[in-house]
C-alpha cells in the first residue's frame, strides 16, 4: 500500500482534487443504499461539516477562537433566504455565493476589533455576536419575516433525477437523495478550497501567527491583515453552510440559530479534530446521525426517549465528550491509533509544526 | 471527475433496481391498505405549546372509537403523532423531543418512513409553513392544519392544503366589528406573536375598519422565554399603558397571554382584553385575571350539555383510557378536545364518503364538495377557491371562577359572525348557530 | 418629586439598575475566577443555574425562601471547588483554548443535566417580596419592593467581596497568590488552595446572581443564565477582567444601556447595546477600561 500512500502526500492540488473527489464520490454511492430519511440526515450534516471546517481553520490554524459561528451560519443563510425568496430562479450557485460573501463581511466586522483581542476577550466578543444576531434579525419582520421567518423552495430535484426512481416511494426517495447529494457536491468544493488552503503561503503564514506572533512579525508577516483573514474565511464558511443548511431546511428561521449551535460547533470540531479536513468529515458525521445515536444509547440504557433524561441526552453526551476529549485526547477522535485514521490521512496536511524556512 | 461518475453510475444501477423491486405495486396510494389507513401529525407533546396536546389527543380518541365500532369502510385509522415542540425543539423550553427534532425532521419520518396517506390537524403556524413546500414536493396532502393563518388558503399553489379553523383575518375582523359596535372611539393596542399569526389578525383588525396606531401595535418573540436577559412582554405591556389603551388584542399563545396579563397586573393596568380563540383558553391560561376577557369562539360552551356534541365528546374521551387516563364524567373539557374532535370528524366522514378505493387525488377533490357534521357552530366548507374552512364565530366572555382560574366562556349574545379572509369579503351576521347532528354511524 | 419618579427617565433608569446590578454579579464572579487562575468561566453562569435549582427546589419541602438562598450559595461553592479541582487543575498551563473548551462542555453538561432533572419548562419561584409596581399620585413609579431588595441585596454582597479582599488575611493571601504565585509560595502561602478557594468565592457570588434572576418575573429554568451569563461576561471584559470595580460599573452601563435601547428602540434590538460599548470599549483599551496594565500577557 506504500505506493497508495505516498501518491496521496504528494502535496500537489491535482492529488488533493483526487483525494476529496474519492470522498465525494464514496458518499455518493452510499446515498443510493441510504434510506430516504438517513438521506435528508446526510445532507443538514454536509453543510454543518462546511461551518466545522472553518471553524477548525480558525481554531487550529489561526489560533483565535469563535463562539460565533451560530451567528455567522445566521447571517449567510439570512442573506441567501432573503435573495432566493423574492428571485426563485436564480442559479443555486450565486445564491450560495451570496451566502459566502454576507458571512465574510460579517467576519471582516467582526474581526476588525477581534484581531487586537486574545484568548478569552475574543471568546466572548464572538458570543455576543452570535447573541445578538437572531433577536437583531427579528426585530426586522418585514424583510426577515420576524419569528416566523422566510420560507423557500429552491431546491427541487431536477426531472433527470427523478427519472432514475421507481417505485411507490419513487418521488420521496429521489427528493431525500438529490438533497444529499447537492449537499455533498457543495461540501466536496468548499473541502478541496481548504485543503488547497492549508498548503498555501497563507496557511503557512497562519501557523507561523498563531505560534510565535513575533517571529511572525519580524519575518514581515501582517498581523493584522493574515488574523482577520482567517476570520474573513471562517465566517465565509459558516455563511456557506448556514445558507445551504436552510435551503435544505426551505426556511430560514431563527430558531435554526440558537446560541447552543455555537456550542455544538465547537463540541463537533473537538471531538473530530481541530485543524484537520478529517476531523471536519468526522464531525459533519457525528451531526448527522447525532439523533439516531442518541436513539441507541437511549434504548441500550433503557431510557425512555420522551422521558426528561432521554430528551436531553445528547447534551449530555455531547458535554461530557467535549469535556473527556480535551482532557484526554485533544486532538480528537482523528488523534487515536485506529485502521480509520490511515485511511483519514491521506487527507490530513503532512506537517503539524510550521516550517520557518517556507515563507521564504 | 471519472472515479465519482463511475461509481455513482454503478451503484446508481444497482440500486435503482433494487428500489423498484422492494417498493410494492407502482400506483397503490401510500398509507391505505385493504384494512388500514395511516395518518400522521406533527403536534407539540411537549414544549411551550404543550397546552394544545389535548387536540390530537382528542382526534386520536375519535379514530379509536370509531375504529372499535369497525373502522371506515373496513379500513382501521392508524393516526401517527409527533412531538415537535411547536417548531422551537431548539430553544429546549420543557420540550422532550430532543433538540435536533424540527418539524421538517419530523415531517420526514412521517412521509419517508412510515408513508403517511396525508398529514391532519398538524399544529403551528410557522411551523407547518416551513412544511408546506416539503409535503407538496412529495405529493402528501396537508389536511386540516391547526392554525388560523391565511397561508391554508391557496389553492393556486398549493391545491393538496387545507386548513380548518376561522382564519385570523376573519377573527380580527369580527374583533373589529365587536369593538366599533362596543368600545367605539377608544384608545386600541395590539400584542401579536412576531409571525403570520400576529401579522394575520392586525391585519384583520385593519381590514375590519378599526385603526391601531403603529405604535401600540406591537410584537413578542417566543425565542425572548429562554434568553431571560430583555422582555419582550413586559416592555410592550408598559407601553401600552403608557399610551393609555383602553382596549387591547391579543394573538398570543397560552403561556404568553399567561405572561402579559400577568405582568399588565403587577402594573395595575386593566384594560378590556381581546384575546384570539388560540390564545384564551381558560384552562390553559390558568390565571384568575383573565376573567371578563372576550375571545372568540367557533365551538359551543363545554358546559352546554343541551348540544349533542358536548355529551358525545364527553363519552368518547371516557373510552379511551390510554391518551385520557384521568379522564372522568366530571373532569373539566376544554376549547381543545373540541378541536380535536372537529377535525377528527370531518376526516372520517370525507373517508367515508370515498368508499372502498381511497386515492390522494380523490380525497382531497371531495374534500371541496362534501358537507360536514362536527362541534363547530359555524359553517365549515371548502371549495375550488377557499381552502380555509370555518368561516367565523361567536363572541364570549371569559367567565369568572372565584379567585380561581376560569374555566369557560360563554356566549355575549346569539350573535354568529361569518367573514372570508379578504378585505372585500364581508361580514355577515346571523343569530341562529349551526348545530349538526351526530350521524349516526358515529353515535 | 412625584412626578420626576414617575418620569419614563427614572423608568428605564431603575429597570437599567435592576438589571444591571445582576450582570455586575456576574462579571464580578468571573473577575474573581480571572484574576485567581487565569481561566474565563463560561459554565459560571450554568453553574449558579444549577446550584439554584438544588437550592431553590428545597421551597416545595417547606424550606424558608432565606434558607434555600443559604443552600444555593453552599451549593455554588461547592460546585465551583470542585470544578477547580476536578476540571480546571489539570489543565493549567494548557493552551488558553483548552479550560475555554472544557467549560463549553461543562455548560453543556450542567444545562442538559438540569433539564433532565427539573425539566425544561419555567419554574416559577415565589419570591420573598412584592413584585407590584409602586404607585404614587395614581401614576406608577418602576420600583417593586423586590427590585429594592435585589439592589439592596447586590450592593451588600459587592461590599462584602471588596471587604473580605481588603481587610481580611484570607483576601490578602488569594491577591498574593494571584499576583506573584511564586513569592507567595515561598511566603509559606498555600496557593493550590487559594486557587481553589478563589473558584468556591466566585461560584458563590454567581449563586446570588443567579437566586435574583430566578426569583424575578423570568423564573428559574435551565438557559435561564445564558443571556445574563452573556451581557455579564461583556460588562467584566469593557471593565477589564482585572479589575472587580470595573465589572461592578461595567455591568451597571450594559444594564442601563440595554434598558435604554429597550424602551427607545426595540426590544429585540437590546443585545447589541452591550456589544457596540463592548467594541468601542476594546478599539480605546483592549485590556478593558478599568486596568491598570496596559502590558499584553503572552
Amino acid at each position: 500500500m506504500d505506493w497508495w500512500r505516498s501518491f496521496f502526500r504528494q502535496e500537489s492540488t491535482h492529488s488533493r482534487l483526487i483525494g476529496v473527489t474519492a470522498l465525494a464520490a464514496l458518499t455518493l454511492a452510499i446515498t443510493f443504499v441510504l434510506p430516504p430519511v438517513a438521506n435528508s440526515e446526510l445532507a443538514g450534516g454536509a453543510a454543518i461539516a462546511i461551518v466545522i471546517l472553518g471553524l477548525s481553520w480558525l481554531i487550529g490554524w489561526s489560533g483565535q477562537i469563535s463562539l460565533g459561528n451560530s451567528g455567522f451560519m445566521a447571517v449567510g443563510a439570512y442573506a441567501a433566504g432573503i435573495w432566493a425568496h423574492h428571485h426563485n430562479t436564480t442559479p443555486l450557485v450565486f445564491t450560495l455565493a451570496l451566502a459566502i460573501v454576507a458571512g465574510g463581511l460579517s467576519g471582516l466586522i467582526i474581526a476588525i476589533p477581534s484581531t487586537r483581542l486574545r484568548g478569552p476577550y475574543l471568546a466572548g466578543l464572538t458570543l455576543a455576536f452570535a447573541a445578538a444576531v437572531t433577536p437583531i434579525a427579528q426585530n426586522f419582520t418585514s424583510v426577515t419575516g420576524g419569528e416566523g421567518g422566510i420560507f423557500l423552495n429552491s431546491l427541487v430535484t431536477p426531472s433527470w433525477f427523478g427519472h432514475l426512481f421507481s417505485g411507490a416511494n419513487a418521488v420521496i426517495n429521489a427528493n431525500a437523495q438529490w438533497t444529499a447529494d447537492l449537499a455533498v457536491v457543495v461540501a466536496a468544493v468548499s473541502f478541496f478550497f481548504m485543503a488547497n488552503l492549508f498548503h498555501s503561503r497563507t496557511g503557512r503564514a497562519m501557523r507561523l501567527v498563531r505560534d510565535n506572533d513575533v517571529a511572525a512579525e519580524l519575518m514581515g508577516v501582517d498581523l493584522l491583515r493574515t488574523r482577520s483573514s482567517a476570520f474573513m474565511i471562517a465566517a465565509a464558511y459558516a455563511g456557506l453552510g448556514g445558507a445551504l443548511y436552510s435551503l435544505l431546511e426551505a426556511s430560514v428561521r431563527p430558531e435554526t440559530f440558537p446560541l447552543t449551535l455555537s456550542i455544538t460547533l465547537l463540541t463537533l470540531m473537538v471531538l473530530g479534530g481541530i485543524g484537520t479536513l478529517s476531523g471536519a468529515v468526522i464531525g459533519g458525521i457525528i451531526y448527522s446521525f447525532s439523533a439516531d445515536l442518541v436513539a441507541h444509547v437511549n434504548s441500550l440504557t433503557g431510557v425512555n426517549p420522551t422521558s426528561n433524561l432521554g430528551a436531553n441526552m445528547q447534551g449530555i453526551i455531547f458535554g461530557v465528550l467535549l469535556i473527556l476529549t480535551m482532557m484526554f485526547a485533544p486532538r480528537g477522535l482523528v488523534s487515536l491509533r485506529t485502521p480509520i485514521q490511515k485511511l483519514f490521512r491521506i487527507l490530513r496536511p503532512r506537517r503539524q509544526t510550521p516550517d520557518l524556512g517556507e515563507l521564504h | 471527475m471519472t472515479l465519482l461518475s463511475v461509481s455513482a453510475l454503478a451503484l446508481g444501477g444497482i440500486t435503482t433496481g433494487l428500489l423498484s423491486s422492494s417498493a410494492g405495486a407502482a400506483g397503490s396510494t401510500p398509507g391505505v391498505s385493504a384494512n388500514s389507513i395511516t395518518i400522521g401529525a406533527t403536534v407539540p407533546l411537549s414544549g411551550i405549546a404543550v397546552s394544545y396536546a389535548p387536540v390530537s389527543a382528542a382526534a386520536n380518541a375519535v379514530f379509536k372509537w370509531v375504529n372499535a365500532h369497525g373502522g371506515v369502510n373496513g379500513r382501521k385509522i392508524k393516526y401517527i403523532r409527533l412531538d415537535d415542540c411547536y417548531g422551537l425543539a431548539s430553544y429546549g423550553l420543557g420540550c422532550t423531543a430532543g433538540a435536533s427534532v424540527t418539524t421538517l425532521s419530523q415531517n420526514q419520518v412521517l412521509v419517508a418512513q412510515d408513508h403517511v396517506f396525508a398529514t391532519v390537524g398538524s399544529l403551528g403556524t410557522a411551523a407547518e409553513e416551513s412544511v408546506e413546500g416539503y409535503l407538496k414536493q412529495n405529493g402528501v396532502p396537508q389536511l386540516f392544519v391547526n392554525s388560523g393563518s391565511k397561508a391554508w388558503d391557496d389553492p393556486s399553489q398549493y391545491p393538496d392544503l387545507f386548513g380548518y379553523q376561522t382564519s385570523y383575518n376573519a377573527e380580527g375582523k369580527i374583533f373589529a366589528e365587536f369593538i366599533k359596535t362596543h368600545y367605539a372611539g377608544e384608545t386600541l393596542g395590539f400584542i401579536g406573536q412576531n409571525d403570520d399569526f400576529g401579522a394575520n389578525g392586525l391585519l384583520g383588525l385593519t381590514d375590519g375598519g378599526v385603526n391601531v396606531a403603529s405604535a401600540n401595535a406591537l410584537t413578542y418573540n417566543t425565542a425572548d422565554a429562554i434568553t431571560g436577559s430583555t422582555s419582550d412582554i413586559q416592555a410592550d405591556v408598559a407601553t401600552l399603558q403608557a399610551s393609555k389603551c383602553q382596549v387591547v388584542v391579543l394573538d398570543s399563545v397560552p403561556p404568553f397571554t399567561t405572561g402579559i396579563l400577568e405582568v399588565a397586573h403587577a402594573l395595575g393596568y386593566s384594560p378590556t382584553w381581546i384575546i384570539s380563540s388560540v390564545g384564551a383558553d381558560p384552562t390553559s391560561v390558568n390565571f384568575a385575571g383573565e376573567a371578563g376577557a372576550y375571545t372568540l369562539d367557533y365551538f359551543p360552551s363545554v358546559t352546554d350539555t343541551g348540544d349533542a356534541w358536548i355529551p358525545w365528546t364527553r363519552k368518547v374521551l371516557l373510552a379511551d383510557k390510554t391518551d385520557f387516563p384521568t379522564f372522568t364524567s366530571s373532569s373539566i373539557m376544554t376549547g381543545n378536545e373540541l378541536y380535536g374532535v372537529g377535525y377528527a370528524v370531518e376526516f372520517v366522514e370525507a373517508l367515508k364518503a370515498e368508499g372502498k378505493t381511497v386515492t390522494r387525488a380523490g380525497f382531497v377533490k371531495s374534500l371541496l364538495s362534501a358537507t360536514f357534521s362536527g362541534p363547530a357552530i359555524t359553517p365549515l366548507k371548502y371549495s375550488a377557491s377557499n381552502h380555509q374552512g370555518l368561516q367565523g364565530g361567536v363572541i364570549a366572555k371569559i367567565d369568572a371562577n372565584g379567585s380561581k382560574a376560569p374555566v369557560n366562556a360563554t356566549p355575549v349574545n346569539g350573535t354568529v359572525f361569518t367573514t372570508g379572509n379578504s378585505k372585500a369579503s364581508p361580514l355577515k351576521t346571523t343569530t341562529k348557530l349551526t348545530i349538526s347532528p351526530i350521524p349516526s354511524w358515529l353515535k | 418629586m412625584s412626578a420626576f419618579l414617575t418620569s419614563s427617565l427614572m423608568h428605564n433608569i431603575f429597570g437599567g439598575l435592576a438589571q444591571g446590578v445582576v450582570y455586575s454579579l456576574v462579571a464580578l464572579s468571573l473577575v474573581i475566577v480571572w484574576q485567581s487562575t487565569h481561566v474565563l468561566n463560561f459554565a459560571q453562569g450554568a453553574m449558579a443555574m444549577f446550584a439554584t435549582y438544588i437550592g431553590m427546589t428545597e421551597i416545595d419541602r417547606g424550606i424558608g425562601y432565606w434558607w434555600c438562598v443559604i443552600i444555593s450559595v453552599a451549593v455554588g461553592m461547592i460546585v465551583g471547588g470542585l470544578t477547580e479541582r476536578v476540571l480546571i487543575r489539570p489543565l493549567y498551563g494548557k493552551p488558553e483554548i483548552n479550560p475555554i473548551v472544557v467549560m463549553v462542555g461543562f455548560l453543556g453538561v450542567l444545562e442538559a443535566l438540569s433539564a433532565a432533572i427539573w425539566t425544561s419548562s419555567t419554574r416559577n419561584i415565589a419570591e420573598p417580596f412584592s413584585q407590584i409596581f409602586y404607585h404614587a399620585n395614581g401614576n406608577l413609579v418602576y420600583l417593586s419592593p423586590f427590585i429594592i431588595f435585589q439592589i439592596i441585596l447586590a450592593i451588600c454582597i459587592m461590599l462584602l467581596v471588596a471587604a473580605l479582599f481588603r481587610f481580611t488575611r484570607l483576601g490578602l493571601q488569594l491577591r498574593a497568590s494571584a499576583l506573584a504565585p511564586e513569592v507567595s509560595r515561598l511566603l509559606g502561602i498555600r496557593v493550590s488552595r487559594m486557587l481553589t478557594i478563589g473558584w468556591m468565592l466566585s461560584a458563590g457570588v454567581g449563586a446570588i446572581a443567579a437566586v435574583i434572576q430566578a426569583s424575578g418575573s423570568f423564573g428559574l429554568f435551565p438557559t435561564n443564565m445564558d443571556g445574563i451569563f452573556v451581557a455579564g461576561f461583556i460588562a467584566a471584559a469593557v471593565g477589564g477582567l482585572e479589575s472587580p470595580i470595573g465589572a461592578v460599573a461595567g455591568g451597571l452601563l450594559i444594564g442601563l444601556a440595554e434598558q435604554f435601547i429597550l424602551a427607545y428602540w426595540s426590544p429585540n434590538v437590546a443585545p447589541l447595546g452591550g456589544i457596540i460599548i463592548l467594541v468601542v470599549a476594546l478599539m480605546i483599551r483592549p485590556q478593558g477600561l478599568f486596568t491598570k496594565h496596559a502590558g499584553r500577557r503572552v
